[in-house]
């Protein structure tokens, strides 16, 4: 009873409550101990059928729907959509383009910024895609978007705008410049607005229009302004290369005379089996195609498109006029604000600020290109005439008076202070970022110069004063620096040539002329154009040897240049070229640090095509040859080539027909050959007795002379030389006396040295069974040097395991030697004392024997020589003292009986008939 | 023996045997052989069929022989300089030299002195006329060819210098040889340089049309009748054979062998200095430094014959046998004249050419005249308008033509409807 009392209590406890403890939780308590989310669904369920969707399931229809929706948020993540859709799926884009481009040009003008800028981004996306001919029937609807953000109210806006203008000028350039009526005066309204009626009255001389200041743009007004200009310089650009270019337009820079009659020339393919049969007769056009003919009326398309419009519009003077009428003023006005920002006066020049500069820059090369809208050269000299008229005061006052521009340093530490704004104008001015002040200095007097006029005496007087400024600044910077990049020298040869062409005072320009044939820069055509300053051109040829050698590896491009004009000139038998070329030969030839060993293989091609006509080759200059042959910094073709050339110049080699001057004298001829032959100046094989390098395989019986190994490299160049040598020394008249020298030079030059290169060994052998004689004997020094030579390199053979083609190379000069001369094998198998042969050498000699065996064609003078070789086998099998066969022994052995045999059998053969 | 229609004259350097020969093209043997000197390279010409000129070697004269009288020197004519190359014209009227960097033109009726055109730079190394005299192309050793237009050179009008119609100067090496293919001034002319290519140029234009590139400098040239092939002989000895019928585009290309005409004849161990293809193209005809004349068969590349020279072979040729050679007792029609060594014979007052009157065309008839394109358009034109005529001419066959067409027009005219519907059915419907 107890007990159930108890477990009655125990159920129905009262838990007591105390003061201070915490309250303990009920039981049936609800947790709230949890959190709730919102179901979002950013995509479909259902799979759409009907075409390829997005991650998220939505169809290029949803987007597109989308792109109206008021939220800008989806807008955006619709553009973005698309954007993962196209790119995806690229064929959608040609089949939606219209809906796609309409809806995205819309954009342009979307409030929020995030749109817009998703929107570029989309536009430059498929831009990419789309080539132009595909977007031109929607151009109008872009342009017409892009013309409405670029007048929106909104300066935001108006800032992607510009954005939207880059991505069609990268990709539509040509399209983009037939709309310029209408976005010129857009670029106009950016910067500037229209000045009231009464005001624009009374300043009849600034133009119509007036710049703006805006104060709540995020950058300030100079960085917009440069921000614009940027655009509309490339947006004239754009107009000016994309316009169709007609016949006499070339030269519509003052180069244009320079830039020679390269005909391009379109090829005429006919296919032959059409016509076999047909009876359509073939078009064949007069000169091969390469000019039209100009009866032809048809044409593939009628261009009436814009092209005719736009030459209607931007050719004629008077519109260019127009428009420069209400912009230079304006362009004017920034140059005033630019240049009086930040005015620091130093004896160097004129400094400015990095972003006033580059704003001077655009503006300069505005008005270039403005001056290059109008092809037709009358036109353009009334451009010219007219702008001179009316800015040149201004010009001269503005540009002029603090001339030379400089950079201003200083101006570092402010950039720490605003780095953020810094920042967003760099997206900005990409391209304009940094000019330097050179590039402003030159495209400068590039305007300046254009507006001199031509042969008016009256006019020189008033334009000297600043004429003077410029010439001084081209002398200056001619003088100080080799720093000029070629782009600015051909713009300083611009201007030179149209300074000399407007002045009278031809002293003067002559002078700066000459300056800048020394400067090596003129190619060959425009100097042989020009070849009434004949005095000069001769001197100016004379020097243009040495600059090479002093410019040496520093600037390839201009040595190119140099030769390219060294060329044509010493193949025309330059009198002053030739006498300077031959004076300097030997520098330029230098196998160190001559031209021919650090250019370019180009300009090495072209150094030993001018070698072809030298008038004479001194010894120096034919050991420097030789060398530069043989030091493996020419190619083995062009060392080939090399030796061919001087091998033809030679009286020797019977090509030259004049008889009267000898350009390389015989000896000089021979010791050429026979220095690329060995490949190794005396005084190199002198040293290589003395030294103790690790290449070096020590004399030995088998090897009497110690071979220097040289690189894989080194040995395969060395073998394309010889094998030309021996090529040109072939054909010479009489071999028995070529041969005679050849065996002289190496009796006195290399018998009796102890170390010998590798590749000199394998020339020599190479050399001797070509060249040789069959009347002729040679001497038994050469003989007995041969025979060290072809033991040594047969034991070095042996050890060859690098390569299969200098092992071919080896084996084969061994080979043709002996088989040429059997008295060399008998010599080489004489040298062979078994006896003096240590353990170690017996299996070298066995294979070097059973090498000699085993080859068909030495088979026969191997058994003239039967008695010999049975003796040295004998002692071979005696000295080997070793109870067990080896295997080379037993092939040695086993190859002899075989060779044996055979001519046993043959001798058998012929003993029957 | 019937005489043979064409025979192969070559001339060595030495002329220890004979100073030139003529040989049997088919067999070697040698017919004739003409004494007294030595010929100099590229200079040996057959002038209208009845003179053998060949320049002496080193000396400023030109040997000339009868062709009918092997052994005797007819005549010596003394040059201003040592002649580098000569050239006849085929028509027999002119002939060229060249000295030293000048080109010198003759008259033959008159043995007067036309003209010296200077405009190389350098010597003059080979000159060759187009196959109806009206063209002729210089190469020297300044790397330029000149196409020169042979009535301009000899104009009346002595105040215009004469210019060369067209100046190939794309060569970067010595000009070698040059070959005129045939068809006038329709013709393509190859050139060979050292600096180891071959270009195709084209008369009328001065064009490149090709340029091929080899291994080793390049010392002769030649086409085939019908320019199937060029042959080029090389300065290591190789005469390749480049196909023309290759149907790559490119117009720079690099000499490999393949099996489709682009092959090499093996043989000659020194320079090929000159090439030759007899008429019907299966005959090529080399002549080398190493002293050997050989006669290739084009067909398998194999060497039918060779002769050996005492001296380096200066010129071998295949020509048409002329008429006079194997006739002993046949004289020229035209008595050759003495050449004049001035340009202006009255000045000089010796009155050589008396009784003789020199034509020249004068300036204004040199006005350009319609282009040989042009010509064969309006030729091409009246031929057509005669089978026009012809065939279509009378009116039974007119109306049966008209009809047909009419026909087919409609049946266009169906298509082009039917066309037009699928499309716009294609394009309304709602999608």
């Amino acid at each position: 009873m107890k007990t159930k009392k108890q477990k009655r209590q125990g159920d129905f406890q009262k838990i007591q409550l105390k003061v201070g403890k915490k309250k303990p939780k009920a039981d049936n308590a609800t947790n709230v101990n949890f959190r709730s989310k919102a179901i979002h669904l950013p995509e479909q369920l259902k799979h759409a059928d009907s075409g390829p969707t997005t991650h998220r399931q939505l169809d290029i229809k949803d987007l597109l729907s989308k792109l109206h929706h008021i939220n800008s948020n989806i807008k955006q993540g619709a553009l973005v959509g698309l954007r993962e859709l196209l790119s995806a799926q690229p064929t959608l884009i040609e089949l939606h383009a219209s809906a796609v481009l309409s809806e995205v040009a819309a954009l342009f003008t979307d409030k929020d910024g995030s749109v817009r800028a998703a929107a570029v981004r989309l536009l430059r996306f498929i831009a990419q895609c789309i080539s132009a001919e595909r977007v031109a029937p929607f151009f109008p609807l872009l342009s017409a978007h892009l013309t409405c953000a670029m007048t929106h109210i909104s300066e935001a806006i108006q800032e992607d705008a510009l954005r939207v203008l880059d991505v069609l000028l990268e990709h539509y350039p040509g399209l983009l410049s037939q709309r310029h009526t209408v976005l010129l005066t857009n670029f106009l309204e950016l910067i500037s607005q229209k000045r009231k009626a009464g005001t624009g009255q009374d300043k009849s001389g600034k133009g119509g229009f007036a710049l703006t200041i805006s104060t709540n743009r995020s950058v300030t007004a100079q960085q917009w302004r440069l921000t614009v200009l940027l655009r509309l310089g490339s947006f004239l650009q754009a107009v000016v290369e994309e316009r169709p270019l007609e016949e006499g337009v070339t030269s519509m820079i003052g180069l244009g005379m320079w830039a020679g009659e390269k005909g391009s020339v379109t090829s005429v393919d006919v296919s032959w089996e059409e016509h076999v049969f047909g009876k359509g007769r073939i078009q064949v056009f007069e000169n091969s195609g390469a000019v039209p003919t100009p009866h032809s009326t048809y044409r593939l398309r009628p261009d009436s498109k814009a092209v005719a419009g736009m030459n209607k519009e931007l050719c004629s003077a008077e519109t260019v006029q127009g428009f420069a009428g209400t912009l230079v003023p304006l362009m004017l006005e920034i140059w005033v604000e630019a240049a009086g920002g930040d005015r620091v006066q130093t004896d160097s020049g004129h400094l400015l600020s990095a972003e006033a500069m580059a704003l001077m820059f655009q503006i300069l090369t505005i008005l270039q290109l403005l001056r290059r809208l109008t092809p037709q050269r009358d036109q353009q000299d009334i451009l010219d005439a007219w702008f001179r008229n009316s800015y040149l005061t201004d010009f001269k006052h503005h540009f002029m008076k603090n001339f030379p521009y400089g950079l201003l340093e200083v101006a570092r530490h402010r950039k720490k202070a605003d780095g953020k704004r810094q920042q967003q104008v760099a997206t900005g001015t990409v391209a304009g970022g940094n000019v330097e002040p050179l590039a402003l200095n030159v495209t400068l007097c590039q305007v300046m110069v254009t507006l001199s006029l031509r042969g008016q005496d009256h006019v020189e007087a008033e334009d000297a004063d600043w004429l003077g400024t410029i010439r001084v600044f081209i002398r200056e910077t001619l003088s100080n620096g080799g720093k000029l990049s070629s782009k600015h020298l051909a713009a300083l040869l611009e201007v030179v040539w149209r300074m000399i062409v407007t002045q009278r005072s031809r002293g003067e320009a002559g002078f700066l002329y000459f300056f800048f044939f020394n400067k090596g820069l003129l190619n060959l055509k425009c100097s042989f154009s020009l070849s009434f300053r004949s005095r000069i051109l001769a001197r100016w040829l004379a020097s243009l040897p040495v600059q090479l050698v002093q410019l040496c590896s520093r600037n390839p491009q201009l040595s190119a240049q140099l030769l390219e004009t060294i060329h044509p000139a010493a193949a025309r038998g330059n009198k002053d070229l030739l006498q300077s070329l031959q004076k300097n030969a030997c520098s330029i030839y230098d196998p160190q640090e001559g031209s021919v060993v650090v250019l370019p293989v180009e300009s090495q091609k072209r150094l030993v095509q001018i070698l072809h006509f030298l008038p004479t080759f001194p010894a120096e200059l034919l050991a420097c040859l030789s060398q530069v042959c043989n030091t493996g910094r020419v190619s083995a073709s062009l060392a080939t080539m090399l030796i061919r050339t001087i091998h033809l110049r030679s009286p020797l080699s019977g090509w030259s027909s004049s008889s009267q001057d000898v350009p390389v004298k015989d000896v000089d001829y021979l010791s050429f050959f026979f220095t690329t032959l060995t490949g190794f100046s005396s005084e190199m094989l002198q040293a290589l007795q003395d030294t103790d390098e690790d290449g070096l395989m020590p004399s030995s019986t088998l090897s009497p002379l110690s071979v220097f190994t040289t690189t894989l490299e080194q040995f395969l160049h060395h073998w394309d030389v010889v094998e030309e040598v021996c090529h040109c020394l072939d054909t010479l008249g009489s071999r028995a006396q070529c041969f005679d020298v050849i065996q002289n030079a190496i009796i006195k030059n290399l018998c009796g040295l102890v170390v010998v290169p590798d590749c000199v060994c394998a020339a020599i052998l190479r050399c001797v069974p070509r060249l040789l004689d069959v009347n002729f004997l040679p001497s038994d020094t050469l003989l007995h040097f041969l025979s060290d030579c072809c033991l040594s390199m047969l034991s070095l053979l042996l050890q060859l395991e690098q390569s299969a083609r200098k092992r071919d190379a080896v084996w084969e000069a061994c080979f043709a030697a002996m088989s040429t001369v059997p008295r060399l094998l008998r010599l080489v198998l004489q040298s062979l004392h078994v006896g003096d042969l240590c353990e170690e050498e017996l299996p070298v000699l066995a294979q070097i024997l059973s090498l000699l065996l085993q080859h068909t064609q030495l088979r026969n003078h191997m058994m003239a020589n039967a008695s010999l070789l049975q003796h040295i086998i004998q002692d071979l099998t005696h000295f080997y003292g070793g109870e067990t066969r080896e295997q080379w022994l037993t092939d040695l052995l086993y190859c002899y009986s075989v060779t044996l045999s055979g001519h046993r059998a043959n001798m058998g053969m012929r003993d029957i008939y | 023996m019937s005489a043979p229609v064409e025979v192969v004259l070559s001339a060595d350097s030495a002329g220890q045997l004979f100073n030139c020969a003529v040989f049997d093209p088919h067999s070697g043997s040698e017919f004739l052989s003409y004494r007294g000197g030595n010929t100099s390279s590229r200079s040996l010409t057959v002038l209208n069929g009845e003179y053998i000129l060949g320049a002496q070697l080193g000396k400023n004269f030109i040997n000339v022989w009868e062709i009918q009288r092997k052994d005797q020197l007819q005549q010596k004519i003394v040059c201003p300089g040592i002649v580098t190359c000569l050239c006849a014209s085929p028509d027999g009227l002119y002939v060229l030299a060249g000295i030293a960097e000048a080109i010198y033109l003759w008259e033959m009726s008159t043995g007067n002195l036309l003209a010296i055109l200077s405009r190389h730079y350098q010597d003059v190394s080979c000159i060759r006329f187009t196959d109806d005299s009206s063209h002729f192309v210089s190469g020297g050793k300044d790397n330029l060819a000149l196409i020169w237009n042979l009535s301009s050179v000899v104009q009346l009008d002595s105040s215009r210098t004469p210019e060369p119609c067209h100046i190939l100067s794309r060569h970067s090496l010595p000009i070698t040889d040059i070959h005129c293919g045939l068809m006038g001034p329709q013709a393509r002319v190859a050139t060979a340089s050292l600096d180891q290519t071959v270009k195709v140029w084209e008369v009328s234009s001065g064009e490149m049309l090709l340029s091929v590139l080899f291994d080793v400098g390049i010392m002769s040239v030649t086409f085939d009748p019908c320019e199937y092939f060029l042959f080029c002989g090389g300065s290591d000895g190789n005469i390749f054979q480049v196909s023309l019928c290759s149907t790559s585009l490119s117009r720079d290309k690099t000499f490999q062998t393949d099996s489709d005409g682009n092959q090499v004849f093996k043989g000659h161990r020194n320079l090929v200095t000159c090439l030759s293809v007899s008429m019907d193209g299966t005959l090529l005809l080399s002549g080398s430094n190493d002293e050997t004349v050989r006669m290739w068969d084009v067909q398998s590349k194999q060497c039918i014959w060779s002769i050996n020279h005492k001296g380096h072979v200066t010129n071998a040729v295949i020509i048409p046998a002329p008429a006079n050679m194997f006739l002993a007792d046949s004289h020229p029609a035209v008595p050759l004249p003495r050449f004049s060594r001035h340009l202006n014979p009255s000045e000089q007052g010796d009155g050589t050419g008396s009784g003789g009157m020199c034509l020249r065309l004068g300036a204004s008839t040199q006005e350009r005249e319609g282009t040989y394109l042009e010509k064969a358009d309006e030729l091409y034109s009246l031929m057509c308008a005669v089978t026009d005529k012809s065939v279509f001419g009378d009116g039974e066959n007119t109306k049966v033509r008209v009809s047909e067409l009419e026909e087919e027009v409609k049946t266009l005219k169906k298509i082009n409807k039917d066309l037009y519907e699928f499309s716009t059915q294609l394009l309304t419907k709602p999608n």
